[in-house]
């Protein structure tokens, strides 16, 4: 009897608290973050911003998911409708995740748009909205090596260097060692020299123009380097990518992100090397890729939610101390997006990488647009065909244009 | 229903024993499903309702991303995803390259997996050999370390500067590095070539297009890059084997090997007609278990795959993956449609397997 009693007095204290509990916490906000998991430190990164969030908003709980997995993890919450209040989003993933309704509109909420570089925001800008918030981003650059240039007596890459000079260049220092230019079958690389040829995946008024001449040109110069002798893919070079044959000196050049910077001083500190843009191409135009991704609000988040959601996200990319200025600041690999930042993001990193960031002024980010994967399938097929001397690249661009010419018929 | 009663009615007449029979062979069930029962459960929600699911969203649109609790979530589609990856549409050529990559593995890996493990099973077994259990250790160890870990060694052996092109070059003068793992250079026209015949002078009918692939791109054998990671499946895989083999091996009477040296039979005849006749179902075990596994290679695949190597390392299993997750316009309505089709290819080919090898006959 008696310890029936205790019990029952027991469960009566533990529903009382529970009611204290829930009326404490309807003054609270809960926001559920998640983002993928990256390096320790930009994990530590972003865990130090949240806690900064929520010292300065105490009203609003974050509960922070730092996921391993994260693709895996944000699409099984879309499936079932329930979802983070704000999550990060890759640029590739954009077109889908907008489409299929699951991102708020931002261009009423993001702070001071017109600092983010045009680039980024194009990444992210559906019929005209700015859906998300560009958190960071990334360029490619020529990576070049120093020592092999003054051993071959070449002259430094500088702002100026054309495509002519970098196939001049890597004539010069391909020997029995070493290569001139590391080329991965990669769309991802090819396409930088692309953008700067004056290419376009698809002209103005829709038509399919990545066979243009613009393209052929920019294709059949990277795998010039093959074809000459004087550059390979990183495989063939004894690494499993570009950077790592790089940096170990397989080839003396290469184009890569800003990534490759903590991993060539980290894992090659012998390695003396330095960044300059991509080559300028024939016709003077000047081009590269971007690589980016950004906070987005769930569509589902209204009301008080929603507005902190937003607040949020504008504290963890605007233009305060923990947004934009943090990213700059923290001096990873990555880039902040505001262009206000860029120098102390060069100063940061050092001034000798600056090359990354000029690029953001002209990067474009290589999205095809939704509907369009098998014109991305055939595009890297291409691409692979192309740099094992399979096929020549205006076949290989023309056949990879005509599937993306299938598909906008069948689209009307 | 008590013991009590139980016991009282089975000592009473035969109509009454029929009816307790009966009750019996219910109690029965009842404690049967009562056992079964939580197996079955993980059975059904966790195999065959995803199954049915699949099946179902392989006749829909969804991408996978959208909320399945908003009306316009999917819309049902018919055969169209099957269509277009099987029958006629603009990704026929990756299914069927991916077809053709997958079978090439399975015909490469479980027949000499299957051998590799008897052979290891039979010398394991040995009453001679001594210090057995580091053998079985040995040999068992790369099935239990992770498949990931064992991908990222090979990559490492088998790149252009890594060891396993050192010792062969070390071993000849001649010998001209081969970059392994990117090698797209189909294995059969190798050989071909060897003899004088490549595409060129194999004569025009080679350029038929069946399932539209080349029929001189279906003859090309695994890639040497397909190669490299079939070597690692055998290697990984043949301990597992081995050890249902050594204990199919440990059931045989040993009293039936006596009987056939006193009738003079030789140690090959032993093997022949008393180990292999008495091992037959497990065989069959084996090699269906094999051939369920190959056709489904995916993680040494994800590993392994490059750039360069897509056309001729994808697998049906890894298309399926790259199809829902890897594309930019991701579809797991038709990543279902697909690894429906791969359903049918494995049962197809286990029923196959079934008549030739004839598991349960075997048993009599």
């Amino acid at each position: 009897m008696k310890i029936s009693r205790i019990l029952g007095l027991l469960v009566v204290c533990a529903m009382a608290l529970s009611l204290v509990g829930v009326v404490a916490a309807q003054d609270m906000v809960t926001l559920r973050v998640w983002t993928g998991s990256s390096s320790p430190v930009e994990n530590e990164f972003k865990e130090g911003q949240i806690a900064a969030f929520e010292e300065a908003n105490p009203g609003i709980d974050v509960e922070l998911l730092i996921s391993p997995d994260y693709g895996t993890q944000i699409r099984a919450g879309f499936a079932s409708g329930d979802y983070a209040e704000v999550f990060t989003v890759g640029q590739f993933d954009f077109p889908q995740w907008q489409y299929d309704g699951l991102l708020a509109p931002g261009s009423m909420y993001i702070e001071a748009q017109d600092d983010i570089y045009a680039g980024l925001r194009a990444a992210f800008t559906a019929d005209g909205e700015l859906y998300c918030a560009p958190k960071d981003f990334s360029t490619l650059a020529l990576l070049y090596n120093i020592d092999a240039f003054e051993a071959a007596g070449v002259d430094l890459p500088d702002m100026n260097w054309t495509w002519d000079d970098m196939a001049a260049a890597a004539a010069a220092m391909t020997n029995d060692d070493r290569v001139g230019f590391s080329a991965a079958a990669d769309k991802f690389r090819w396409m930088a020299l692309f953008y700067a040829n004056g290419g376009e995946v698809f002209e103005m008024d829709g038509a399919v123009a990545i066979d243009s001449d613009a393209g052929v040109e920019a294709l059949a110069f990277y795998q010039s380097f093959i074809k000459n002798g004087t550059g390979d893919q990183p495989s063939n070079l004894n690494a499993g990518w570009n950077g790592e044959a790089f940096g170990q000196g397989s080839a003396a050049m290469t184009i890569e992100g800003n990534w490759a910077i903590g991993y060539l001083n980290d894992t090659f500190p012998e390695t003396n090397w330095g960044v300059a843009e991509i080559p300028v191409a024939p016709n003077g135009g000047r081009g590269t890729l971007t690589f980016t991704e950004c906070w987005a609000v769930s569509s589902r988040a209204e009301g008080e939610v929603a507005e902190a959601a937003w607040a949020l996200v504008n504290f963890l990319t605007g233009e305060g101390e923990h947004g934009g200025h943090a990213v700059a600041a923290a001096g990873f690999g990555v880039m902040p997006a505001r262009a206000q930042f860029a120098d102390l993001w060069s100063e940061t990193v050092g001034e000798e990488y600056a090359a990354f960031v000029t690029g953001a002024s002209y990067a474009t980010a290589p999205i095809f647009p939704l509907g369009f994967g098998d014109f991305d399938a055939a595009v890297n097929e291409a691409t692979s065909l192309v740099m094992a001397l399979e096929e020549d690249p205006a076949d290989a661009l023309g056949e990879a244009a005509d599937v993306a010419r299938e598909i906008l018929a069948e689209m009307e | 229903m008590s013991a009590d009663s139980h016991n009282a009615a089975e000592s009473s007449g035969s109509a009454a024993q029929v009816t307790t029979q009966a009750q019996q062979q219910r109690a029965d069930a009842i404690a049967g499903f009562t056992f079964v029962g939580p197996a079955l459960l993980v059975l059904v929600v966790f195999l065959i309702l995803p199954l049915l699911v699949a099946f179902y969203f392989s006749f829909t649109n969804w991408s996978g991303t959208r909320p399945l609790d908003r009306p316009d979530a999917y819309e049902v589609v018919g055969f169209k995803n099957y269509q277009r990856w099987v029958i006629d549409g603009r990704r026929v050529d990756d299914f069927y390259r991916a077809v053709r990559n997958t079978v090439y593995y399975v015909l490469g890996v479980v027949p000499v997996q299957t051998v590799i493990a008897l052979l290891l099973a039979v010398i394991v077994n040995q009453r001679w050999l001594r210090g057995k259990s580091f053998y079985r250790t040995a040999f068992y160890f790369p099935s239990i370390t992770s498949s990931i870990v064992v991908s990222f060694i090979f990559l490492f052996l088998f790149s252009a500067g890594g060891p396993i092109n050192a010792v062969l070059s070390l071993l000849s003068p001649y010998y001209e590095a081969v970059a392994w793992t990117t090698n797209n250079d189909g294995v059969l026209h190798l050989l071909l070539e060897t003899v004088g015949i490549t595409e060129a002078t194999a004569g025009v009918w080679v350029e038929t297009e069946i399932m539209d692939l080349e029929i001189w791109d279906w003859i090309a054998g695994p890639s040497v890059a397909m190669s490299t990671i079939m070597a690692l499946a055998i290697w990984t895989t043949s301990g597992t084997l081995m050890v249902i083999y050594l204990s199919a091996l440990q059931g045989i009477p040993s009293s039936v090997y006596e009987a056939a040296e006193v009738d003079g039979a030789s140690n090959w005849a032993q093997f022949r007609h008393i180990t292999l006749p008495l091992l037959k179902p497990t065989t069959f075990f084996v090699v269906t278990l094999g051939l369920i596994g190959t056709f489904q290679v995916f993680d040494q695949i994800y590993v392994l795959q490059n750039d360069q190597t897509g056309r001729t390392t994808t697998s049906v299993a890894y298309l399926v993956y790259a199809t829902a997750f890897e594309s930019s316009s991701p579809n797991l309505a038709e990543a279902s449609a697909i690894a429906i089709v791969l359903f049918v290819i494995i049962f197809a080919a286990t029923v196959l397997q079934r008549r030739f090898v004839g598991g349960d006959r075997a048993e009599d």
